[in-house]
């Protein structure tokens, strides 16, 4: 299995940069995750290493092979870049059974009938839809199209899976099997796979590393953890789940970082592994702030601080809090209700990531 | 599992024997050849002192000093331009009210006029004018009846006005469509929102629905203007009596009568014809706006609130039931009739002077029958070509790379904006011009064959475009995907599913071909006739009998094809004409 190399690619729409300066590496087995708003750039980067755009600047290697150079003027056509790829609406060709479908890259490669019939039906049973041979597109279910989408793309074994939000037309249900059971056959096929999403939890539960786009630019690549709990900047922050965001001013202490809270008395200090000094912008996730009744007083110390409830929403599995310590209002998860109009806050100096 | 994928490697797709860019490039350098080929001789034919065949010519403005100078010409001018206004004036706003009335109407039956409201532009144009001249003409068997008879007064067909009618009751159609297509695609929560403010239906009509439908109009009316300054059947049959000339009868008959063969002020009038036609389908383009032009889909149909009719339900179904009848049935009828008999006149009932001696005329005289042979062979062969062929240049335009794709759309729409005479000049001059190839096409009906295919071809790329539009991209990059060239990717993916748009094609070309004949007026040769043309003789040296057999031969031909047509693949009748 062979990395891919992207490296540095600009395109341009018209007045619009759909890329600008892509590059990224994806590690051989590795399932890797462009997510990013509609607009992003995020697909435009698919399609360049599918070969059906391409950009002004940049190189695209899948192993030793280079498919693209602007510079060095390759271009490899899409269809001999031996890539499988899941579209968004699957595209499934209507006029074809299943097995039609799954037989077509093998016959444009010139098996022998039996060897395809052979290749065909293994790979049915592996996305076990082998009793589905006979049928058409259009009297299947969408989940069940989607699996006859990957079945064909891994059919003629491709060096590499580009996956363009194949559960976007999924309903949720179906959505998560669907999700745990890619993953799981990616895993096992040790398959170097490129995922474009703009879902956050899909993004985050499935990839082994994820590229945080925005306006055409990468803004952070890492592991979902860390995207997550140390986001590059404000965008990340704020794209990645949830997040209470406080400006301020950051000072080196003894203690760490701490920073002087904009428009109100308070501090708070920072577990911040590059230091950080001058006005800053620090995330918490809603989940990381704990609360404590008011009258529980073993609760003090570093970032404790009062706080008034203002509204307390039960969405099932968790309370939501909308609590204001003076002038800083937080959002905050809770497992668990905590009587009392007037409580305590906690926020983990850990739990704190300057992104600006 | 007792294998993964990747023990498995398969050999790479080889690349195929044509690449995709000589396919192309060959694609497109046949539509620029068949396209802008005629017109370049045209022009040059139109600046030299002497046909392009005598040698030592040279080049000269006189035969536009010759044409601008002749009041004439001025004055087909002024009355091909007054024509054209009117018809569309007419043309439109009946467009526009029937598609009102069966679209947001509940109009009786509005579902079976939707559809019989088409037939007009279906039927052979030349034939239905035959058949107005039959029964309404001077001296025309309505005409006779009401006036001689029981002295009522009658239009007159062979005026301007009543010219304009007959053409409007042909060209109603294309504005029926375009506005049809754009109510049926406007969004209706508009006019609900209006009720719920509390807007009387009649007021949301006329406040809301007839503003909507603006760019429609202005649509249809550019086109249906430039197709009637093309006509030619209509001032041949009925001007030449009244003496009003065309700019198109102007060139027919200075070309014909001319003292010296093929002269150059022609041309010149062809070219500025075919400078006219451009700059109206230039300004259509403009205001369509380049990709509006074939929205097919898109806007919620369905639950559209009908405005009640009441009590003109019944008496609006039977005034459009009427004028059905009068335009498209009686001069069928007429037609049908006057084949059968020696002399149509309400004097003597027809059955007392039935006769098939016209019948027989097709099948003995040799000219009658070889126009029916060549028509057909010419249908059947050049629907199947140009079907093919731009099926292929629609893909090129729509589904593939190719560095000049984006000028075929406009190309492939020329020929729609240019007059058939044109189209039949500028033929006549490259095959005069392109040495033993010009000479085979002159002497074979291969050369009319490809005049028909090139003014009719905008059709077949209107019926696939928009079925080509709704059929997903990805479908096809899927097959690139899977290792499948751009031509393997187009013939077993997209073109199975353009199907259905390929059989409408099909069906479309072959009426509209075989039914066609003004580009073939300058190129017909004893041996080489059309049903058409050898109509247009015919009629003109006074031949009604066998010329209204011959003309029920093409109506007889059209409405089984259609009927074929409608009948195995549901074509909503007219295809696409719509986009026009």
């Amino acid at each position: 299995m062979p990395e891919i190399h992207v490296q540095n690619l600009v395109k341009q729409f018209g007045e619009q940069r759909a890329l600008d300066d892509v590059s990224f590496t994806v590690a051989e087995g590795e399932l890797f995750t462009l997510l990013g708003p509609s607009g992003c750039g995020k697909s435009t980067t698919l399609m360049s290493i599918a070969g059906f755009q391409h950009p002004e600047a940049g190189r695209i290697a899948v192993g030793s092979e280079t498919f693209f150079d602007a510079a060095g003027r390759v271009a490899v056509p899409a269809e001999q870049r031996n890539l499988g790829i899941v579209f968004q609406s699957y595209a499934v060709w209507p006029h074809m059974t299943v097995f039609e479908n799954l037989a077509f890259p093998l016959k444009v490669r010139k098996l022998r009938k039996g060897a395809i019939r052979t290749r065909v039906l293994e790979v049915l049973e592996l996305v076990e839809m082998t009793p589905y041979e006979k049928r058409y597109p259009h009297q299947l279910s969408g989940g069940q199209q989607q699996r006859v989408a990957l079945a064909r793309a891994l059919v003629y074994s491709p060096s590499v899976l580009l996956l363009d939000e194949p559960f976007s037309n999924l309903d949720a249900k179906l959505r998560e099997r669907a999700r745990a059971w890619v993953k799981e056959l990616q895993h096992r096929l040790g398959l170097t796979t490129i995922f474009v999403t703009h879902d956050q939890d899909e993004a985050l539960s499935m990839s082994d590393r994820v590229a945080v786009m925005s306006a055409g630019e990468v803004q952070q690549i890492a592991t979902p953890e860390e995207v997550y709990r140390r986001p590059a900047n404000r965008f990340v922050a704020e794209f990645v789940g949830r997040v209470n965001l406080i400006q301020g001013v950051a000072a080196r202490t003894a203690g760490g970082v701490v920073v002087d809270i904009a428009g109100s008395p308070l501090r708070l200090t920072v577990d911040t592994p590059n230091g950080a000094s001058g006005p800053v912008t620090v995330a918490i996730r809603p989940e990381a702030v704990t609360l404590t009744p008011f009258e529980d007083t073993t609760v003090n110390g570093t970032n404790t601080w009062e706080a008034d409830v203002g509204t307390v929403a039960f969405l099932g599995d968790h309370y939501e809090y909308e609590v204001s310590a003076g002038q800083i209002h937080l959002t905050v998860q809770s497992s668990r209700l905590v009587p009392g109009d007037r409580i305590r806050v906690h926020i983990p100096p850990g739990a704190c990531a300057v992104v600006e | 599992m007792t294998t993964t994928p990747y023990e498995l490697t398969y050999p790479r797709p080889r690349r195929s024997l044509i690449p995709a860019w000589a396919l192309q490039w060959a694609t497109w350098l046949l539509v620029v050849t068949v396209i802008v080929g005629p017109f370049i001789p045209l022009v040059y034919a139109s600046i030299r002192d002497r046909p392009l065949y005598e040698a030592g010519g040279v080049l000269t403005l006189q035969p536009y000093r010759e044409i601008f100078g002749d009041s004439a010409f001025w004055h087909a001018w002024g009355n091909t331009l007054v024509f054209a206004a009117l018809t569309t004036v007419i043309a439109v706003i009946g467009g526009a009210l029937v598609a009102i009335l069966c679209t947001r109407t509940d109009l009786a039956g509005r579902k079976a006029f939707g559809r019989m409201i088409l037939l007009p532009i279906l039927l052979p144009s030349l034939g239905m004018v035959l058949g107005w001249i039959v029964v309404w003409g001077p001296g025309g068997y309505l005409t006779s009846m009401f006036s001689d008879r029981l002295h009522l007064p009658t239009l007159a067909i062979d005026t301007i006005p009543g010219m304009a009618l007959v053409e409007a009751s042909r060209l109603l159609p294309i504005a029926f469509l375009t506005c049809q297509a754009a109510l049926s695609r406007a969004d209706s929560s508009l006019e609900d929102a209006a009720r719920s403010a509390g807007a009387r239906p009649l007021r949301v009509l006329f406040n809301i629905t007839i503003p909507m439908l603006r760019p429609a109009l202005l649509n249809a009316a550019t086109l249906i203007f430039t197709l009637s300054i093309a006509a030619l059947g209509i001032p041949l049959l009925l001007g030449t009596s009244n003496n009003i000339i065309f700019v198109s009868s102007y060139l027919y008959n200075t070309w014909t009568n001319a003292s010296t063969p093929d002269p150059g002020s022609v041309s010149a009038g062809a070219v500025m014809m075919l400078v006219v036609a451009t700059l109206l389908l230039l300004l259509r383009n403009r205001l369509l706006g380049a990709e509006a032009r074939f929205v097919s889909v898109g806007g919620k149909s369905g639950r559209q609130a009908l405005l009640r009719l009441r009590r003109w339900r019944w008496p609006l179904a039977g005034l459009l039931f009427t004028y059905l009848v009068f335009t498209t049935l009686v001069p069928v009828l007429g037609l049908a009739t006057m084949s059968f008999v020696v002399v149509l006149t309400p004097l003597v009932p027809p059955w007392e002077l039935l006769t098939s001696s016209h019948w027989n005329v097709l099948w003995e005289d040799d000219a009658f029958r070889r126009s029916i042979q060549n028509s057909a062979i010419i249908a059947v062969v050049g629907a199947v070509a140009t079907t093919a062929f731009v099926a292929l240049a629609t893909l090129v335009a729509h589904r593939s790379g190719f560095r000049f794709r984006r000028t075929l759309p406009f190309l492939m729409l020329y020929p729609r904006a240019t007059p058939g005479i044109i189209i039949g000049i500028g033929f006549f001059w490259a095959y005069l011009l392109t040495g033993a190839f010009g000479d085979a096409m002159r002497d074979s009906i291969w050369g009319i064959m490809l005049a028909f295919c090139v003014r009719n071809l905008p059709l077949a790329y209107i019926v696939m475009y928009p079925t080509l539009a709704r059929i997903g991209e990805e479908l096809d990059r899927a097959g690139r995907a899977a290792g499948a060239g751009w031509w393997r990717t187009s013939r077993t993916i997209v073109l199975p599913l353009l199907k259905p748009a390929i059989f409408a094609s099909f069906i479309l070309l072959f009426v509209e071909i075989i039914n066609d004949y003004d580009p073939a007026v300058f190129l017909v040769k004893p041996g080489t006739e059309v049903m058409g043309a050898t109509m247009l003789a015919q009629f003109i040296q006074g031949t009604v009998g066998p010329v209204s057999a011959l003309a029920m031969v093409q109506v007889l031909i059209t409405v089984v094809v259609l009927a074929i047509g409608a009948k195995i693949f549901k074509i909503g009748v007219a295809g696409g004409e719509h986009g026009a």
